[in-house]
């Protein structure tokens, strides 16, 4: 995953971290500035659901302003923040098991100019066909990590997109590192099985990444 | 000891966490077993393909957290707390107007409103002995069964009397009803011969006017049917006499055409034999 200036800022947010724990108000909101599209992403990988993933987002940062206090270790920031976003997927995912909603965003015509997917495409100018399969094939397996077990999806999620360390997983999910490693491998193991169940395979996706 | 790696030894592998040793013995296994190698392959194909979903771009909200976190009403109980403080209070001051009171005796807890109203003990010292009472518990029982019985007396004397004026009512009504029976019976008598007598008339002029208006119309009816059958006759006679007469002029006209037609043969015969005698000796 390459490096951008956020991820650079993230890293050296030590100081950041530490003003926002003495209670300063700018570096919690530069806090929340650098963390919410990482924790928003998260969580709409976990639901696939824009409306739960703001609404699971805004209440960690909300929960993390306020118990950054009492925060011990800074350098556990990262996984402290995770923790919370777990919590309140885990939280969020138990209210919703029973209720039935369609999403605005699935009513919403893939296909219009006014489509959101097609105002938040920055590869418009890329060849079509690989555009279209590459979003072809992100909708699948989306649809794929919503099929799989929470626990394998949660592992996932922060092993391939967050690009967590296994010990960072291991201290947000508070399990052995070994637990999360065999959760990552069944995970990627259920997810090849459900695509191959969707025909996807080698001979059928034929573009380069 | 044959190596058979864990999922743990496959995501380390895959991702990359193995020391060299660990690298040489884990793909000495995967030479071993093509099985294993398709597997690897699948699992490093699955992690190619997930590279292709892209974060979501999001705009961070502005965040308003207040300072208020130590206030009295943040305390997670502080509102059920006052709640139930005030509904006491409420309950206090409802039974302190309506002046409310509990009190507990050996009868038993008693729950009262408004003042308590002292009540001065009776004087239970008894007036009369059990004799005296038995007395006048037997002198009103008697004087209740006096009572009684002249009353049912009464209205026995009076039920008699009431019964016996009805059998009398109805003695009286049934004498009555038998003369209006009687009366009825030939008045019926006369009235019926009456009638029957006045039926007979009105059917004997019926049936004269009904014989009257019949032979009148028989008579018209048999006159038209003469009138019509003269005229046929006429009418027949008529006929008869034109066919006749038809018949005899065309008699009349064959004959005539006969006659010339003789006369005609004959006039050409005595032309031809212009003077010759006529086998028979005849000259014309």
């Amino acid at each position: 995953m390459a490096e951008t200036l956020l991820d650079i800022a993230m890293l050296h947010a030590d100081t950041l971290i530490l003003r926002a724990k003495q209670g300063d108000q700018h570096a919690q909101g530069r806090l929340v500035q650098l963390w919410y599209k990482r924790i928003y992403n998260f969580c709409f990988k976990f639901f696939q659901d824009h409306d739960l993933a703001m609404e699971v987002t805004q209440k960690t940062f909300i929960a993390m302003c306020k118990s950054l206090p009492a925060l011990q270790d800074v350098l556990r920031f990262k996984s402290w923040l995770y923790t919370i976003a777990v919590n309140y997927c885990r939280e969020e995912a138990r209210k919703t098991k029973n209720k039935k909603a369609v999403s605005f965003d699935l009513v919403v015509n893939p296909e219009s100019e006014q489509s959101p997917n097609w105002e938040g495409t920055n590869v418009r100018h890329d060849n079509p066909e690989k555009v279209y399969q590459s979003r072809e094939l992100s909708d699948i397996l989306q649809q794929a990590l919503c099929m799989i077990s929470a626990e394998q999806r949660e592992v996932v999620i922060m092993k391939e997109y967050e690009g967590m360390k296994f010990r960072e997983i291991a201290e947000v999910l508070n399990i052995s590192e070994n637990t999360v490693k065999s959760r990552l491998y069944y995970g990627l193991e259920a997810l090849k099985k459900i695509l191959t169940g969707k025909n996807i395979n080698k001979e059928t996706v034929h573009y380069e990444i | 000891m044959k190596y058979n790696p864990t999922e743990a030894d496959w995501i380390d592998y895959l991702y990359g966490n193995m020391s060299s040793e660990q690298v040489m013995r884990f793909e000495a296994y995967l030479i071993e077993n093509p099985e294993a190698q398709k597997k690897l392959e699948s699992l490093q194909e699955m992690r190619k393909w997930m590279t292709s979903v892209e974060d979501k771009e999001v705009i961070a909200p502005p965040l308003f957290i207040t300072n208020a976190q130590n206030s009295f009403w943040q305390f997670p109980y502080a509102k059920t707390i006052l709640s139930i403080a005030a509904s006491l209070l409420i309950i206090i001051i409802a039974g302190w107007l309506t002046n409310f009171h509990i009190q507990t005796d050996g009868n038993g807890i008693r729950f009262a409103f408004g003042e308590e109203k002292i009540i001065e003990p009776v004087d239970a010292k008894p007036n009369l002995t059990n004799e005296e009472v038995q007395v006048l518990i037997n002198q009103s029982i008697a004087s209740n069964a006096t009572a009684l019985e002249q009353k049912w007396m009464q209205q026995q004397e009076e039920l008699k009397k009431s019964v016996n004026k009805n059998l009398a009512r109805t003695a009286s009504n049934n004498e009555k009803f038998d003369l209006l029976v009687q009366q009825v019976a030939s008045a019926s008598q006369t009235q019926v011969q009456a009638y029957m007598a006045s039926m007979q008339q009105q059917n004997l002029k019926s049936m004269q006017e009904y014989l009257t208006l019949t032979s009148n119309d028989q008579k018209a009816y048999i006159e038209g049917l003469l009138v019509d059958f003269a005229k046929y006759l006429q009418q027949q006679r008529n006929d008869d006499l034109r066919l006749l007469q038809a018949k005899i002029t065309d008699v009349e006209q064959t004959n005539n055409q006969f006659k010339a037609e003789t006369e005609q043969i004959l006039t050409s015969l005595i032309s031809n034999n212009n003077g010759r005698t006529l086998p028979t000796g005849i000259r014309n």
